[in-house]
């Protein structure tokens, strides 16, 4: 289960498949997770209001798509030696492409995505480590 | 002749020789009437049949070894190396144990990089392994938190400055228990700011490089793909 980290409309996302490998998934890797829960935009979630988020939403519970694992909890060697570790796993959607459903990112991402060619999405990140 | 050799098994068994030897040794040994001294090698008794050969071993001299020459290799390797990677010693003093202003378990760490934005946070754990000594720092970015190790005496390691110091000395040496959110420092980016307006203009600049480069980030990226 990881974070979705985008403006998508998913929260919490399951990954199901690792793409191109038999290990784990790293960050820059590619997956196939299916959303759990929904991102609730606060009073816009109100009774009334259900057309509205549905709109925001570009991905509803249930719904399988592909991913880009941006944050590990397990640690990462670099080339130099260090290692960097994130508290959580967080990834963000993308399509059959390669290109982020999502407009916005909410936080950290990890630069190892600039080695995995994903460009677009470290842009759109407001930090990466 | 103690026993006959049983005709059951063919001729040139190798069991039925043993035995015949060992048999032939008791019966030698038993109608002794010297004893060997420990000295002197006198060889056993011939074995009717075999042929007799005395064979002259060549002594070879021992091999030139350095276990001599160097009497704790690891400890010069990481000598050597250190004194390659710090020459001037100061990464060593920062971070020695004999040193009372060292950097300790608690305090603030921003790490400047060669390739790469620097990073603060607080030391948590220190793990002395010689030239492959690390520090571990915590700090949260947008509110997620990592952690980070970095290799010392690494060559991309520019430079290592403690920006605050603990107030109160630890009361271990691993500070793990810093991951729970009860006792999250959070993030240490304010300290930070502080710390480098009060260093003066000169590291000043490198905040406001931090800071700009967190949004010029995404254009220099992008140029830099094409």
């Amino acid at each position: 289960m990881l974070n979705c980290i985008d403006n998508s409309g998913a929260a919490i996302v399951e990954c199901v498949k690792v793409l191109k490998m038999e290990r784990h998934a790293k960050i820059g890797d590619r997956i196939i997770v299916v959303v759990q829960k929904q991102r609730s935009f606060g009073p816009e979630s109100g009774p009334g209001a259900s057309a509205q988020t549905s709109a925001a939403n570009k991905v509803r519970r249930g719904d399988m798509r592909h991913a880009v694992v941006v944050r590990t909890a397990k640690k990462l060697q670099r080339r130099d030696g260090s290692v960097v570790k994130f508290d959580d796993n967080a990834c963000v959607l993308i399509n059959k492409t390669g290109e982020p459903i999502g407009t916005r990112l909410n936080s950290v991402v990890g630069i190892e995505l600039r080695k995995q060619k994903w460009s677009k999405i470290l842009s759109l990140a407001p930090m990466h480590l | 002749m103690a026993s006959i050799t049983p005709t059951l098994r063919p001729l040139a068994c190798s069991k039925s020789i043993l035995r015949r030897i060992r048999q032939q040794n008791t019966a030698v040994r038993s109608m002794m009437t010297t004893t060997y001294h420990r000295t002197g090698f006198v060889p056993p008794p011939p074995i009717p049949g075999a042929p007799h050969v005395l064979r002259k071993l060549k002594a070879i001299a021992p091999l030139p070894s350095a276990a001599n020459k160097i009497k704790d290799p690891v400890k010069a390797f990481q000598d050597d190396q250190i004194s390659v990677l710090d020459p001037t010693g100061a990464r060593t003093h920062l971070f020695s144990r004999k040193n009372p202003e060292s950097a300790k378990q608690g305090d603030i760490l921003l790490v400047r990089l060669k390739n790469g934005d620097p990073f603060a946070g607080v030391c948590i754990n220190i793990r002395r392994q010689g030239i492959d000594t690390g520090i571990l720092l915590r700090n949260q970015l947008t509110r997620v938190g990592v952690e980070m190790w970095y290799k010392i005496y690494s060559p991309n390691v520019e430079g290592i400055e403690v920006v605050q110091r603990a107030g109160k000395r630890a009361r271990r040496e691993r500070l793990t228990y810093m991951r729970k959110p009860k006792h999250d420092r959070g993030s240490v980016q304010n300290i930070v700011l502080q710390y480098q307006r009060t260093r003066g203009p000169a590291s000043g600049s490198t905040a406001v490089k931090v800071q700009e480069g967190l949004k010029g980030g995404r254009r220099k990226s992008k140029k830099g793909r094409k």
